[in-house]
């Protein structure tokens, strides 16, 4: 999937959605994000990874060193609690917006 | 401000971040190999994109920029010394002539607290005076409650024993040093509890300067007496060299105010109001007063003016009509004397500004000519950079990338500019300084502000010359001739202001040198005894004048004496304001007895001399005269403190405003009140030298306690033709510095065009042309840009020398010989430079030239 076809808000949406469930290297966020979205979404490491570091900026994740499936030492991302605060408002936030876009698109 | 906390922790610690990067996207490229997905692409790209998020990567840009500047300005040194030095020589006029203004305009003088200090000068709807009264300020004194402290001080010239040179003296309010913060660096300085007493026994305190000048520095002086003026003073103290009051220049000795009529015999300074009839030749005391805290200066004004009001309801003689106080910042070193007068005074700063414009206007021409100059360098080596540029275009650089690396050379450069600007123009200042004269506390060691101001001016100077190159040199466009042509004119037109104002000076100054000045500068002495100084009645001063005059006249030599109220070229001058035809002007006025056209060699030109008894007669000069609205002023009217008639009318001759071409002149007869503040004047067959010695001890004889000032005319002309002079030399130098950077510009230019029509020339070589046609083609570009340049800067010296007007001794500043030998000088000189590598072309080998490349 060619990038700029996900604006970066929803990126950020995401990438804070699947690490809710706990700490993730950078590999295993653009993995969880495609399989979760049934194959449809596939994150670039050109994107990611700016992304993170965006993130990272905001204080919404911080990082860690750990250990990967392969037995390789690797940075691991958690939410931090502005992470889940910005998570929960960006949430609620999407759900009307999408929720506004959908009653367009049915009725109209 | 977490993020921005967040952003400058990723700065400092990039490398660490970088490498965690690094890994991270390692780490991802071998979890996707292992699935078998794509190659991601260029990793290096990629993660300068994700670094590019923490908000620095321009800050590495130009750090990348920077080190890559250097390489290639150490590659080209030619080049870049060239650049330097131009700049350098823009930059540091500029920083000498700002840093001279830094000091006199905008930092306080080296005394305490000189925020709170105000100058007081008297003003009236109709008069102002720079001084005020003795008595006037000790009311103020006692009376105000807006100001902690007044501070006087009185200037006079004081025979040291054994010395030709009088010594200068301050004659200063005990509280003066005190309360200025100044501290000795030997014995005491002035104190209110010793020297303010009745009865207190005269002291001095020496000035730094004076005590190492006239007695070596020698610290046993403290305690010794002096002899001032033929009266013994002993030394308190020497105070420390920083110390010099609240003028520009530095007094030797320090004296109490209150001992003033012990040096100055029968000197009613200090008298105060009770029986006084009037104050028209009242001597008077500089004023300054230090604010109470809480107090602004409005507050003091209104107080100060209410007060006035109340003196002026017991002595109305003593004090003007709606007289007020006009306050000013106190604490910056005055340069001006005193001046007295009616209407209302010239606006002083507004002369200062003036004078700040023209040098200012001056000095960024000189930038201007360095900085076209380098951005002509630039362009034309920008063509030489034609190759480098493209790999770089071809390798995926961005045009405003290619831009921004090519200024940040630009910058690089104006920033080495700045330095050496700096450095030289710290060398510039300090030779001014030691030229001009200055207190000690003038310091040639930049400040904040010139430092700020050096640097501001390389950025300024870095857009002037390395913007459109940039943008040139990152587009490849190379044929943007335009841009080049009015680098040339630009350069052309402020070489010319340059030497077009040097050449009005230089003009002036020989004008005033060869020309009349209306007088005899050569053969006559003035004498100032400053009888009122002295408390000298107009009987006593007309028994010491007669005899006075008798003497001298029985000297060999001596044509003839005559009498003045102001001394030719001296530093004293009266004028008034009136109104001739509907048009305001001012009058230089002296009052003079009938031998003083004689005696000074001005010419009456019409009508009759003054006679004795004259009471309401004028003798006008031809200036003035020329001012007439309808035909002949003789035997008509002019208007002033009352009516006068004009009886005669004399050669022009400036004698108090020799610069001013505009300065008319009326004399009056001298009237028994003007006699105590008469100068003689003396006219001799030979050299006035002789004249001086003899004078001095004549002086002796009729009146010990006074002491004549006597100066030859031809003394104070040169005088008074110095600062011209120096400006003269200042300016002219400054034009033949834009002259040779012009100079060198062009050749390089003409040089480049040579070197890029190479083939062409070669091709009509082989066919046939000749020589004088090559030289067109390479020279024809640069007819046009030279020629507009010519005419713009003929326009900008117009403009800019008008403000000059007044100070070119009578040479009009449009005069044409200036403008066309300033534009004739440039011509000639930069076509002589062109026509070296232009004849160049002329020996290019056809074959070699069809070959090339």
């Amino acid at each position: 999937m060619p990038k700029n076809e996900m604006p970066s808000g929803a990126l950020v949406l995401l990438i804070l959605r699947v690490l809710r469930s706990g700490p993730l290297h950078g590999y295993a966020i653009a993995q969880r994000i495609h399989s979760l979205s049934s194959e449809v979404l596939r994150v670039e490491e050109g994107v990611l990874y700016p992304a993170l570091q965006r993130i990272l900026l905001k204080g919404w994740v911080s990082s860690e060193w750990g250990i990967s499936e392969t037995n390789r030492k690797v940075r691991f991302y958690r939410l931090t609690p502005a992470g889940r605060k910005q998570l929960d408002a960006e949430l609620s936030g999407y759900d009307r917006v999408h929720q506004a876009i959908q009653s367009i698109l049915k009725t109209a | 401000m977490h993020e921005l906390f967040r952003r400058l922790r990723y700065l400092l610690s990039r490398g660490r971040r970088d490498r965690e990067l690094a890994n991270d996207m390692e780490f991802h490229r071998e979890m996707a190999a292992r699935e078998g997905t794509r190659d991601p692409g260029n990793t290096l790209r990629l993660r300068e994109e994700a670094r590019e998020a923490w908000g620095w990567m321009w800050l590495e840009r130009f750090g990348q920029d920077l080190r890559y500047a250097g390489r290639m300005l150490r590659k080209s040194p030619g080049f870049t010394l060239a650049a330097v030095l131009m700049l350098a020589i823009g930059i540091g006029v500029n920083v000498a002539a700002f840093g001279f203004f830094n000091f006199v305009l905008w930092r306080p003088v080296p005394v305490r607290d000189p925020g709170s200090l105000l100058r007081l000068e008297r003003r009236s709807p109709d008069r102002f005076w720079s001084d005020m009264p003795y008595a006037e300020m000790a009311f103020f004194r006692d009376q105000s409650r807006t100001l902690s402290a007044l501070l006087a001080q009185k200037e006079a010239r004081l025979f040291v024993e054994g010395e030709s040179k009088p010594a200068r003296a301050n004659f200063v309010t005990a509280n003066f040093m005190s309360e200025l913060g100044a501290h000795p660096v030997w014995g005491r300085v002035l104190d209110p509890g010793r020297d303010n007493a009745a009865g207190a026994e005269p002291v001095a305190v020496l000035s730094y300067g004076f005590w190492e000048r006239h007695f070596g520095a020698d610290p046993s002086v403290v305690g010794k007496t002096i002899r001032l003026n033929d009266k013994p003073v002993t030394v308190a103290g020497v105070v420390s060299r920083e110390f010099s009051g609240l003028r520009m220049s530095e007094p030797d000795v320090w004296i109490a105010l209150r001992q003033q009529p012990y040096f100055v015999a029968g000197s009613e300074l200090l008298r105060n109001f009770a029986g006084d009839a009037g104050d028209s030749d009242r001597d008077g005391v500089n004023v300054w007063a230090r604010l109470r805290p809480g107090f602004g200066p409005k507050a003091a004004e209104d107080e100060l003016r209410l007060l006035a009001r109340e003196l002026r309801a017991q002595y109305p003689l003593a004090i003007w009509k709606n007289e007020s106080i006009a306050t000013t910042p106190g604490g910056f070193a005055s340069i001006h004397g005193t001046e007295r007068g009616s209407g209302t005074p010239k606006n002083k700063q507004a002369e200062v500004y003036r004078i700040v414009g023209l040098v200012g206007a001056l000095t960024l021409l000189i930038l201007a000519a360095a900085c076209g100059n380098l951005g002509g360098l630039l362009l034309a080596r920008g063509v030489t950079r034609q190759r480098e540029i493209s790999i770089r275009v071809s390798v995926g650089a961005g045009k405003g990338r290619l831009a921004r690396q090519l200024f940040t050379e630009s910058i690089l450069l104006a920033l080495l500019g700045s330095a050496a600007g700096l450095a030289l123009g710290s060398a510039l200042l300090r030779a001014l300084v030691v030229f001009t004269d200055s207190p000690a506390w003038v310091s040639a060691a930049p400040d904040w502000r010139v430092i700020c101001f050096a640097v501001g001016l390389g950025f300024l100077a870095a857009v002037l010359f390395g913007l459109t190159p940039a943008l040139q040199g990152a587009r490849q466009r190379h044929r943007g001739t335009i841009m080049r042509q009015f680098l040339i004119g630009a350069q052309v037109a402020a070489s010319c202001v340059l030497l077009i104002v040097a050449g009005l000076l230089v003009r002036a100054l020989n004008h005033a040198l060869d020309s009349n000045p209306g007088f005899d500068v050569q053969h006559v002495i003035s004498i100032d005894p400053g009888l009122d100084g002295h408390g000298y009645s107009p009987a006593a001063a007309r028994a010491y004048l007669q005899t006075f005059q008798a003497r001298l006249r029985g000297l060999p030599g001596v044509e003839s004496v005559a009498l003045a109220s102001i001394a030719p070229l001296g530093h004293k001058t009266t004028s008034t304001g009136t109104e001739i035809g509907g048009r305001g002007i001012e009058i230089q006025v002296n009052h003079v007895d009938p031998a003083f056209f004689q005696t000074m060699r001005i010419p009456l030109l019409r009508g009759r001399n003054l006679q004795p008894g004259d009471t309401h007669a004028v003798v006008i000069s031809q200036s003035l005269a020329r001012l007439w609205p309808t035909g002949d002023p003789l035997g008509r009217p002019l208007t002033l403190d009352t009516n006068y008639t004009v009886v005669g009318v004399a050669g022009s001759a400036r004698l108090t405003a020799l610069q001013d071409p505009d300065s008319v002149e009326a004399y009056f007869l001298s009237s028994e009140p003007d006699l105590p503040s008469t100068t003689l004047v003396v006219k001799t067959a030979g050299l006035p030298e002789s004249l001086v010695p003899l004078a001095a001890s004549i002086a002796k004889d009729v009146d010990p306690k006074v002491f004549p000032e006597i100066q030859m005319l031809k003394t104070s002309f040169r005088l008074k033709l110095r600062d011209t002079e120096h400006s003269a030399l200042a300016v002219s130098l400054l034009g033949a510095t834009a002259l040779l950077l012009a100079c060198l510009g062009i050749v390089g230019l003409v040089a480049y065009a040579v070197s890029q029509r190479t083939k062409e020339i070669g091709i009509r070589v082989a066919l046939g042309a000749r020589s004088t046609h090559v030289l067109s083609i390479v020279l024809r570009q640069f007819f046009w840009p030279v020629a507009a340049g010519l005419v713009g800067g003929m326009a900008g010296g117009a403009a800019l020398s008008q403000i000059l007007r007044r100070d070119l001794y009578g040479i009009s500043f449009l005069d044409p010989l200036t403008y066309a030998a300033a534009i004739g000088i440039f011509a000639v000189t930069v076509a002589l430079a062109a026509l070296a590598p232009a004849r160049r072309a002329l020996r290019v080998d056809p074959m070699l030239a069809l070959r090339y490349e």
